[in-house]
C-alpha cells in the first residue's frame, strides 16, 4: 500500500495518498445516483480537520481542510450515504464535529476535483466506520 | 309447525348458502396476518437460505414501438456509466421513484400500517406513502388522475394480500426503467413465506406497450423494533450537466 517515493507526504500524515486498486472495495449499496461519477478503482487516504458534517439528504457530507506537508491547505468535499443508510452501517448523527481531526479514506472524482465518496472513516473516538452496510461496512 | 317450515326453508335455500358464503369468507378475512412494522429489502446473499430466496422474474417483451428506444436509452446509460459520466435519472433531481420502484430503492427499509379498511405502506426513500383501500371496487383507469401512486385497492386471498393498482403517470418509470401507457394495471400479491420475511409478486399489464405481462417478486425481512428514518431531499449536491451527467458540486472553502 505504501506508496515509494512518498514518505514526505506521509510524515506528516496529513496527506496520504494510496492507490490500491486491488483492495479497491465495490461502491456500497445506495440509492439516489449512480457511482460512476466517482473511481473507485482509487482509494486516497488523507487525514484533516472537519470546517462542516451535514448529517441530511440525500447525502451526508464531511468537508475537511487537509494541510500538505508545507501547511497549504486544501479543502476536499466528502459525500456518504444517507443518514438511514448510515445508521445501518453504525454511525451517528453525532459521530463527527466541526473542528474534529479526521482521517478518511475516499473513493476520488474521475473529474480531478477535490471531492469523493467515503469509503471509510476514523472518527475521533478511533472507530473505524464504514460508507454504509454494502461491502465496505460488512452486513448483507 | 313442521309442514309450512319444511317449504319455507326449501325455498331460503339459496339465500342460506349465499349467506353461509359470505360469512364463510367474511370470516377468513378477519383473519389476515398482520404485516404491520418495518421491512428491509433482502437480497440473499452469503449464508441466506435459497428456499427464502425471490423467483427469478420473467422476461419483459416490449411492443417494437417501445423496444427501440428502451434500448438505446439502456445502451447509452451503458456507455456514459463506463466513461464515468452516468445519466441522470428524477432521483438525482430528488424526484420520487412512485411506484414501483419506491418498493426497492437500495437497502431503504418500508414500513406497513395494517389497518381493515386501509393498509399503508411507506418506504423510507423519499419518504413516499401509497394507501391500500381494502375491499373496494377499482376504478376505471380512466377516472384516476396519473400520478406517482395511482390509486391501488386491496383483497386478502387467503393468506395472501392481492393489490391492484391503477393510474401510474407515464413519466414515472417502472422496473428497470421500463416505459408504460396510461393503460398499465399492476397486481401484487404479498405474503409472508416464513413469520418474518416477505414477498410481493409484482405483475405489470400493458395491453399498449408489453407484449405481454411479466412479473418480479421482491423480498422482504422484518426489522423489529425499526424506527422508520425522515428523508428529506434538503442537501442535493448532485446536479445533470448540459449532456445529462451527473456531477456534484464542491463546497469549496
Amino acid at each position: 500500500m505504501r506508496a515509494a517515493g512518498q514518505a514526505g507526504l506521509r510524515t506528516r500524515l496529513s496527506v496520504g495518498v494510496l492507490l490500491c486498486t486491488a483492495l479497491a472495495a465495490a461502491p456500497p449499496l445506495l440509492a439516489h445516483h449512480s457511482f460512476a461519477m466517482f473511481d473507485t478503482a482509487k482509494r486516497l487516504t488523507m487525514s484533516g480537520t472537519v470546517t462542516a458534517f451535514e448529517w441530511t439528504n440525500p447525502h451526508v457530507y464531511i468537508e475537511i481542510d487537509v494541510p500538505d506537508e508545507k501547511g497549504t491547505v486544501k479543502h476536499w468535499s466528502v459525500e456518504l450515504g444517507s443518514p438511514s443508510i448510515l445508521m445501518q452501517a453504525g454511525w451517528k448523527f453525532s459521530d463527527v464535529k466541526v473542528g474534529d481531526k479526521i482521517t478518511v479514506v475516499l473513493n476520488p472524482l474521475r473529474s480531478g476535483e477535490p471531492g469523493g465518496l467515503l469509503a471509510q472513516a476514523t472518527v475521533r473516538d478511533g472507530r473505524v466506520l464504514g460508507n454504509g452496510p454494502g461491502r465496505v461496512g460488512g452486513q448483507p | 309447525m313442521a309442514g309450512p317450515k319444511g317449504p319455507a326453508l326449501r325455498r331460503s335455500g339459496p339465500a342460506l348458502l349465499v349467506l353461509f358464503v359470505l360469512l364463510a369468507s367474511h370470516g377468513q378475512a378477519q383473519t389476515p396476518p398482520d404485516l404491520s412494522g418495518a421491512w428491509a429489502p433482502y437480497r440473499g446473499g452469503r449464508g441466506a437460505d435459497p428456499a427464502l430466496n425471490p423467483p427469478p422474474p420473467t422476461p419483459i417483451v416490449l411492443k417494437p414501438l417501445y423496444a427501440k428506444p428502451y434500448e438505446t436509452r439502456r445502451a447509452a446509460e451503458d456507455e456514459a456509466t463506463k466513461k464515468g459520466e452516468p445519466l441522470g435519472t428524477a432521483a438525482v433531481q430528488c424526484v420520487p421513484y412512485g411506484f414501483p420502484r419506491m418498493m426497492a430503492v437500495a437497502l431503504y427499509p418500508a414500513e406497513i400500517i395494517q389497518r381493515p379498511s386501509q393498509i399503508t405502506i411507506i418506504t423510507e426513500a423519499f419518504s413516499e406513502v401509497r394507501r391500500v383501500y381494502m375491499n373496494q371496487p377499482q376504478l376505471p383507469i380512466d377516472e384516476v388522475p396519473p400520478g406517482y401512486y395511482g390509486h391501488s385497492v386491496g383483497k386478502w386471498d387467503g393468506d395472501t394480500l392481492v393489490i391492484d393498482t391503477v393510474g401510474i403517470k407515464e413519466s414515472v418509470l417502472g422496473y428497470q426503467n421500463t416505459p408504460h401507457s396510461t393503460q398499465m394495471r399492476i397486481t401484487e400479491r404479498i405474503r409472508l413465506v416464513t413469520p418474518d420475511m416477505l414477498h410481493d409478486q409484482i405483475t405489470v399489464e400493458d395491453p399498449v406497450v408489453l407484449e405481454k405481462p411479466f412479473s418480479y417478486t421482491l423480498a422482504y425481512r422484518r426489522m423489529p423494533n425499526y424506527k422508520m428514518v425522515e428523508f428529506v431531499c434538503e442537501n442535493n449536491r448532485e446536479y445533470l450537466d448540459e449532456k445529462g451527467a451527473v456531477k456534484m458540486k464542491l463546497r469549496g472553502r
